[in-house]
Formats: C-alpha cells, sequence, structure tokens
C-alpha cells in the first residue's frame, strides 16, 4: 500500500481529501465524495485491500450523510469517506463490492430511511417489517443541525484546512483519469 | 386339557420370565438414570443430584413420578394414533430378548436354538419405532432425527451381525447358553479382539448414544425424534433407550466376555449371575463415559466409518475365521 | 416474516425451509436463521436478526455522553469492560483528558481478564455445540474464578461499568492482585488438561478440520475480524495494529492460523487465552501506584464539535465507537460498530452448501453474541 499514490488516486474521486491526527479523532483521512463515486472509491478501496469497517448514516442539513469507514489490515489507515444522499434518499449501494455492506446498508436503510439503489434485499434488519416506515434515527426539527455543526473546528497548526465540505462543489473529477488511476 | 397340564409349566415360566423381564426393564433405567447423571457429574467435577435423599438417590423415584403426572402434548398437526403408537413399539419389544438372555447357567428365561436371531430381530423393532415416531411428530427436526437413526440403525446392524457370525462360526451355535459355555478356558476377546471391537462401536451407534447420538443430536435437531414427546411416551423411548443398552451389553457379555464365568462362588449356576451383571454393567459405566467426554461425530463421517472400515473389517475377521475354523 | 418463507420456499427444487431458531439451542441467543435445505444440506441460509433490538444509538443520542457507559456493557455482555474501554477512550481521545498510568494498567489488566472469560465461555459452548457436553463444566470452572475476582472490585458479575471517563471507578488492592496471580497460574497449569482431553481429540479434529474456510480476501470483503481473520493467517489485532491505551508496553504474540477454517479460529482463540495471561502477569509486574482518576474531568463532559472515532479488540473482533457531535453534552450520533454484526453477515456465503452439522459448527466459530448484533 502506497499512501502517497492512494492519495493522488482519492483527490481523482473526490471533492476534498483531508489528513487528520489520528490521536485527536482516531482515524487517518477525511474522503468527501460525490453519491456517484461512492461505487468507484469502494472497488479502489477493495483493490488496494482495505476492509469495511462500518457503514453509518448521520442526519444533518442539507442532506442525510452517509459515512463509510475503511481500514486496513497490514498497516494504520483508517478512511472515512462521506457523501449526501439525494433528494430522494437514495445512495448506490456498495453490497456487490464490499458483501459486508449487505446488511449495514439494510440496517441503515431501517434507521435513516436511507434506499440503496441496486441493492439485492433492501428489507428491513434490525427493525420489525411492520416498523419499515419508522426510521428512528431520522432527527425532528428541534434538534436537526446543519452539517457544518458537526464538523471539527479547524485546529490552529491546520495542516490542511478544509473543514467544510458542502456537495454542490466541484463536480468535475474525471472517472476516466480514475480509471486509469485504478488499473495502474 | 392334556395339553394344558402339559404346556403349565411352560405357561408359569413364561408369566415368571416376563415379571422378571419388568423388573429388569425398570430396575435398569431406574440404575442407570441415577448412575448416569451421577457419573455425568462427577466426570464434570460436580456432584450430580444431591437433594433428594442421601446423594440424591429417590432423585430417579421422583422423576418418575413427575414424568408419569405431566400432560401428554401431542402437536396440532401430529398424526394421533402413529404419535401415541411410537413409544409402545420402542418400548414393548425390549421384553423378549431379556427372554433369551442367560444371566447364569440356571437363570435363563428359555434356551432357544435361535436366540441370538431373536435379540437382533427385536432390537431392529426400536428403528421402526424412531420412524414412526420421527414421521408422525410433524416436525421437521423429528424428521431429520428419524431419518439418520434408520440410516445410523440399518448401516450399523451389519458390521454387528457379521462380527458376532465369526462366534458362530467358532462354536456352531445360534444358543446364547452354548456360547458362554464355550468360552470355558478363553473368552473370544482374546481370541477375537477385532470383532469385539467392531462390535463395541456398532453397540454404541445401535443404541443411538453419544458421539454417535446424531438421532437425538440437541444442538442440532434440538432434540431430534423426541421434539414433541412429553411426559410418559418421552420416559418410554428413556426406558426403551436403557432396556437397549443393557441388551446390546449382555450380548457382548455373553459373546466376548465369557458370559457368567468368574471365580467360582457358593450355587454357581445361580450366582453367576453376580459376574454376569458385573461385566454388564462396566460395559454401561464405559458407554455412559464415552458419552460424556467426546464431542459428536458428524452423519456423513459416521456413515464413512461404517461402511468404509467396520463393514470390510468385519467381512475380513469373518474370512480368517472361517478359513482358521476350517483347517483346526 | 412470511415473506422470508415465500422468498426461500421453491417447489421446483424439493427444498424446504427449516426454521433455526430464534429458541433453538446451538444459536446462543435470540438469532433466527432460515435454512433452504436439499436433503441436509443448506444451499441458502438466511439469518433474521433484530429480536433482541434494545435501541441503544438512539438511548444514546438522548442522554449526556457519561451516562451511556452502562448501556455499552449491556451490547456484549461478555466483553463488556473492553467495551467499557472503548467507550472510555472514545471520550478521553474526544474531549482530550490524559489518563492516570496506574488506571492504564488496571484497565488492561481487568480488560484481559474479561477476555478470558469471554474465550473460556465460547470454548465451553462451542464444544456444547459440537456433542461434547464436559467441557463447557471445566471451562465454568475456570471461568467463575474471573467473575469472583472482578466481582470484587467491580462490584457485578456480568455487566460491568468499572470504567469511567479519565479513570476507573474502584482502585484494586492487594487481594485482586494475589488473587489475579493465583488465577494465571491455576490457568496455566489446565492447559495441558485442556489440550488432553479436547484439541487432539479425533473427533473434534474431523469435525473442524476444512469446515467453514475463510481467506483473507472474503474477511476484507465482509469486514470480518478478530480471530476468524487471525485464523486465515493475517496478525491483524487491535492492540498491536492501532495500539490503544498502554498495548504497546506489552510483549506478547498474536496467535495466528493458515487455513481459516474453524480449526484455525479455534486454536487461535485458545491460544489467545495464553497471550491474555503473558500481558495480565507483564501488567501486575509493573503495576505503578498513583491517582486512579483524573481530577479535572468536568461533569458536563462538552464534546468538541467533530466526529470521534475509537476502537478496540474485543474478543470477537474490532469494537468500533463512532461519535458525531455537534459540541454539546449530548452525542448528535454514536454509531457502534460490534465485531459480530460484520462476522455473522458471512454466514450465507461460508455455510453454502454445506451439511446442518457444519453450519451448527461453523457458526459456533463465529463466537456469536447476539445482544451485540442487535443492540
Amino acid at each position: 500500500m502506497d499512501i502517497n499514490k492512494l492519495k493522488k488516486q482519492w483527490q481523482d474521486l473526490s471533492t476534498a481529501v483531508e489528513g487528520i491526527d489520528y490521536s485527536v479523532s482516531g482515524h487517518d483521512y477525511n474522503v468527501s465524495l460525490e453519491r456517484d463515486k461512492v461505487r468507484d472509491f469502494a472497488a479502489l478501496m477493495l483493490e488496494e485491500g482495505f476492509y469495511l469497517v462500518d457503514l453509518m448514516a448521520v442526519h444533518v442539513t442539507p442532506a442525510i450523510e452517509v459515512v463509510y469507514q475503511f481500514a486496513h489490515f497490514e498497516a494504520r489507515c483508517r478512511v472515512l469517506a462521506r457523501a449526501f444522499v439525494d433528494d430522494n434518499s437514495e445512495m448506490p449501494t456498495i453490497s456487490d463490492i464490499y458483501q459486508g455492506a449487505n446488511w449495514h446498508e439494510r440496517e441503515t436503510r431501517d434507521f435513516h430511511g436511507v434506499v440503496f439503489v441496486d441493492h439485492p434485499y433492501l428489507y428491513p434488519l434490525i427493525l420489525a417489517e411492520e416498523d419499515v416506515d419508522l426510521k428512528p434515527l431520522l432527527k425532528d426539527e428541534a434538534n436537526l443541525k446543519d452539517v457544518d455543526a458537526v464538523r471539527r473546528k479547524p485546529p490552529e497548526p491546520a495542516p490542511e484546512p478544509k473543514p467544510e465540505v458542502k456537495p454542490e462543489v466541484k463536480p468535475e473529477a474525471k472517472p476516466e483519469a480514475a480509471k486509469s488511476q485504478e488499473q495502474s | 386339557m392334556e395339553i394344558f397340564y402339559s404346556l403349565l409349566p411352560e405357561l408359569i415360566r413364561i408369566v415368571i420370565a416376563a415379571i422378571c423381564g419388568a423388573v429388569i426393564v425398570f430396575g435398569n433405567a431406574l440404575v442407570m438414570g441415577y448412575a448416569e447423571r451421577k457419573l455425568a457429574g462427577h466426570i464434570m467435577f460436580r456432584p450430580g443430584p444431591m437433594e433428594v435423599g442421601p446423594h440424591g438417590i429417590y432423585q430417579l423415584v421422583i422423576d418418575g413420578l413427575k414424568l408419569m403426572g405431566k400432560q401428554l402434548v401431542i402437536p396440532k398437526n401430529a398424526d394421533t394414533p402413529l404419535f401415541m403408537l411410537a413409544p409402545l413399539i420402542a418400548f414393548a419389544p425390549v421384553f423378549v430378548p431379556l427372554l433369551v438372555i442367560p444371566f447364569s447357567d440356571k437363570i435363563q428365561g428359555f434356551d432357544l436354538d435361535v436366540g441370538l436371531l431373536l435379540i437382533l430381530a427385536f432390537a431392529s423393532i426400536n428403528v421402526l419405532a424412531i420412524l414412526i415416531g420421527g414421521w408422525s411428530s410433524n416436525n421437521k427436526y423429528s424428521l431429520f432425527g428419524a431419518i439418520r437413526s434408520v440410516a445410523q440403525n440399518v448401516a450399523y446392524e451389519i458390521p454387528m451381525l457379521i462380527s458376532l457370525l465369526a462366534i458362530i462360526f467358532m462354536t456352531n451355535t445360534f444358543s446364547l447358553k452354548e456360547i458362554a459355555a464355550a468360552q470355558s478356558p478363553v473368552w473370544f476377546v482374546v481370541i477375537q479382539p477385532l470383532a469385539f471391537l467392531i462390535y463395541i462401536v456398532a453397540m454404541v451407534a445401535e443404541t443411538n448414544r453419544a458421539p454417535f447420538d446424531l438421532p437425538e443430536a440437541e444442538s442440532e435437531l434440538t432434540a431430534g425424534f423426541h421434539t414433541e414427546y412429553s411426559g410418559m411416551s418421552f420416559s418410554l423411548f428413556v426406558l426403551g433407550e436403557y432396556a437397549n443398552m443393557f441388551i446390546v451389553c449382555s450380548v457382548a457379555t455373553v459373546f466376548f466376555l465369557g458370559g457368567d464365568s468368574g471365580i467360582p462362588l457358593p450355587y454357581f449356576e445361580y450366582t453367576g449371575i453376580i459376574w454376569f451383571l458385573l461385566k454388564v454393567y462396566l460395559l454401561m459405566f464405559f458407554l455412559i463415559w464415552i458419552r460424556w467426554t467426546y464431542p459428536r461425530t458428524r452423519f456423513d463421517q459416521l456413515m464413512n466409518f461404517c461402511w468404509k472400515y467396520l463393514i470390510p473389517f468385519s467381512l475380513v475377521n469373518l474370512l480368517i475365521t472361517v478359513v482358521m475354523v476350517k483347517l483346526l | 416474516m412470511a415473506m422470508d418463507v415465500e422468498i426461500l420456499e421453491d417447489p421446483k427444487h424439493h427444498r424446504y425451509v427449516l426454521n433455526m431458531g430464534p429458541q433453538h439451542p446451538s444459536t446462543h441467543g435470540v438469532l433466527r436463521v432460515l435454512l433452504e435445505l436439499e436433503g441436509e444440506y443448506a444451499m441458502e441460509l438466511l439469518p433474521v436478526l433484530g429480536y433482541g433490538h434494545r435501541c441503544h444509538e438512539k438511548i444514546a443520542e438522548h442522554k449526556p455522553v457519561k451516562s451511556f457507559m452502562p448501556n455499552t456493557a449491556r451490547m456484549d455482555y461478555l466483553g463488556a469492560l473492553i467495551y467499557n474501554h472503548g467507550y472510555a477512550q472514545l471520550l478521553e481521545r474526544a474531549a482530550g483528558i490524559e489518563v492516570p498510568e496506574r488506571v492504564e494498567y488496571i484497565r488492561v489488566i481487568t480488560s484481559e481478564l474479561n477476555r478470558i472469560q469471554s474465550h473460556l465461555l465460547w470454548y465451553g459452548a462451542y464444544l456444547l455445540d459440537l456433542g461434547a457436553f464436559t467441557p463447557i463444566m471445566y471451562a465454568f470452572d475456570d471461568r467463575e474464578h474471573i467473575l469472583d475476582i472482578l466481582e470484587d472490585v467491580t462490584g457485578s458479575r456480568l455487566t460491568y461499568c468499572y470504567f469511567r471517563v479519565g479513570g476507573v471507578s474502584k482502585d484494586i488492592d492487594d487481594k485482586f492482585v494475589t488473587s489475579t496471580r493465583a488465577f494465571v497460574k491455576r490457568l496455566r497449569s489446565r492447559f495441558p488438561m485442556y489440550e488432553d482431553l479436547v484439541n487432539g481429540n479425533v473427533i473434534l479434529q474431523n469435525r473442524l478440520n476444512d469446515v467453514g474456510e475463510l481467506t483473507p480476501h472474503t474477511c476484507a470483503r465482509y469486514g470480518i475480524t478478530g480471530p476468524l481473520l487471525r485464523g486465515t493467517g493475517v496478525a491483524y489485532d487491535m492492540r498491536r495494529a492501532e495500539p490503544y491505551s498502554i498495548y504497546s508496553q506489552f510483549d506478547f504474540e498474536i496467535p495466528t492460523g493458515t487455513k481459516g477454517d474453524c480449526m484455525a479460529s479455534f486454536m487461535v482463540r485458545f491460544h489467545e487465552l495464553e497471550q491474555s495471561l503473558r500481558i495480565i502477569e507483564q501488567a501486575l509486574d509493573g503495576l505503578p501506584e498513583g491517582p486512579i482518576m483524573t481530577p479535572k474531568v468536568p461533569k458536563k463532559l462538552k464534546i468538541p464539535a467533530g466526529d470521534y472515532n475509537s476502537s478496540v479488540e474485543a474478543p470477537r473482533g474490532e469494537l468500533s465507537y463512532y461519535l458525531v457531535s455537534d459540541g454539546s453534552d449530548v452525542p448528535y450520533r454514536l454509531k457502534v460498530r460490534t465485531p459480530s454484526y460484520s462476522n455473522l453477515s458471512v454466514v450465507p456465503e461460508m455455510c453454502q452448501g454445506m451439511l446442518l452439522s457444519d453450519v451448527v459448527s461453523a457458526m459456533g466459530a463465529l463466537d456469536l453474541v447476539i445482544p451485540e448484533i442487535d443492540r
């Protein structure tokens, strides 16, 4: 695993790659993704030997944020990738790349109502089938926070001062470049 | 009337033998039930039943009363007549083999010429009971247990019979008494060690005891064929199992361990039963011991073991025996 | 859940559905698995979860961070202290709290005792699944000593809530040290007995060898961690990979297997007992004097805005807490990544085409604790 090469590949796929101090946050990199790059990113991570630690959703404005956590068996490299769902609460599935995501996505569908498109069996897992529309972890109006409110405030000697990421910015990531990078 | 009077001694003999058989079946179940729980306890570093009576010796009596008092639950979709019949089929035939077992020189119900065949024939009925019980419960786990049981018992009857046939060829008789008597200088376990080993393994499988307890493997099939049985119908299966254990161990004693032979006591034609029972219960202890020591085998391994090892080896053993008998 | 059955039931293939659980002797809790069987071969498996769901993540969003500590113990009732450890570390990391050295030693000792306790229970219960009745009593005999030791210091026997943010609730005394040393000696002396009685048994070897084989790639795809992963030959242990607490100071090995089958993970778990004993011994030798609580932990602990992660090695694999904070003393979102959840998700693939008996041994090798899956 060549971390510098990987970072370059991540940058091609994502809107922002941010290195974080592990002793403060417990992970090493924050990668902000566009919705349609999530699958490419997951495929890249699998190829590089990362395993899927976790997949979860956080309800913020402007949209629910889905957080993917990856780590590597050989070296400490804990990566958080985030992407916002679209207006229909939809998100492409990665359960055909990381089969372990299957259940995490079903659980996220239970708790937040995120619909993972092309998921093979998006059926309630933790909740009972009559609670399909319960979505218990969605925040009500009073408690719902903006995404900036839950982002880390930049520390004084900021290594990469990019604390806020909006999904609207930077739609121009090159898929061809990403593909070729992956193959190499 | 003449015929009646001529048959009267035989009839009285039958009645006495049946009563003795019942005493053996129930007494054996009490002893074994207690011994199994106590031994299992001590094998596991715990005392076993201790509350009812000194060292819990009345535990089994209380358990029997409890089981008799329990409701017989019949599942809604069960085949009720067969469901009720199965425990009886499991229990009833165990009396017959007891009639021909020579406990000592003079203590024997009948000395039949075909004693062994009688025992094997009636022992096979147990499979039918398990199959009926498992089928009629209308429960998939029970059905699994029943199917496993049939495959297992049918397979293991073959090496069992072949290993005993080696002895039959040597003694030229099916009569258990004569076979026991034929071992006066040396027990057949010395002459036929391989047959003895094969018989022991087949015996464990035939009585559905661990490590071959696949029909009732509780971690896989909850309780196997008797999942749906409760109260007395369940305990009939257990009584049948203990009686079958007694029978197969008796056969092993007669065929390999010299029957009632041992250090002569006064009135040995009667007191030989002490040695006989001692040997039988040593074998039973062995059964309990391995049950609480070994994990369970897998079904395909069990069948492979029978068809690939036990049957060929027992056939080879039989062949060698036949040749040796012919030559000597 | 009638729908599940309809999906699996296919009359064309003469297959039928066997419902295993939620009350089944070898699912170890309220797990339900639907098996589509052909003969005795399981062609499809569908685990059904959620019978023990207690909304821990929802509860976390409604109370101050510090008062969630008891809930962590209820997720994995066998590794409660390690769950405490992960959560305490999460908050300490997020709030920037330094922990006294003695506290770290106490945490390591008690966590490792807890790990041994969990492994011993698994050892007995797994062999019970395989039809051996006796080893569970031997394992419980040993486990009882740990429960007694931990009861003396924590006050409870199973669902501990011993660690605090910045410390532990009660100091350990000489009695703890002597009884722990006695226990270490005792368990060491019992290993040869376990090896003779169980590990070398030919029936056990036949039951476990080549059953439920995993590869490192499968583990990566499913996120499998812990002894199952180490059984495939990957020496990945959070105590080494991301050394937390003071684990980097101790000398211990990470047992690994090669084949990734049930036997490999069985032996990995068994050897981990010895490694945990080594850690405990070293920690007892180096136990420093000092306070058991950081003095400056505020009553109302406010977590700065941002997201925090804390991963520790639970008995079953990697446990991760992920906290999103908006700057208040109540978490905005707390996600617990429990190892059994990911480990169980491999079952439909791993157990495909297996005999029913092998499904039981493969699922037993996962060492499932259902409450941590359902949360």
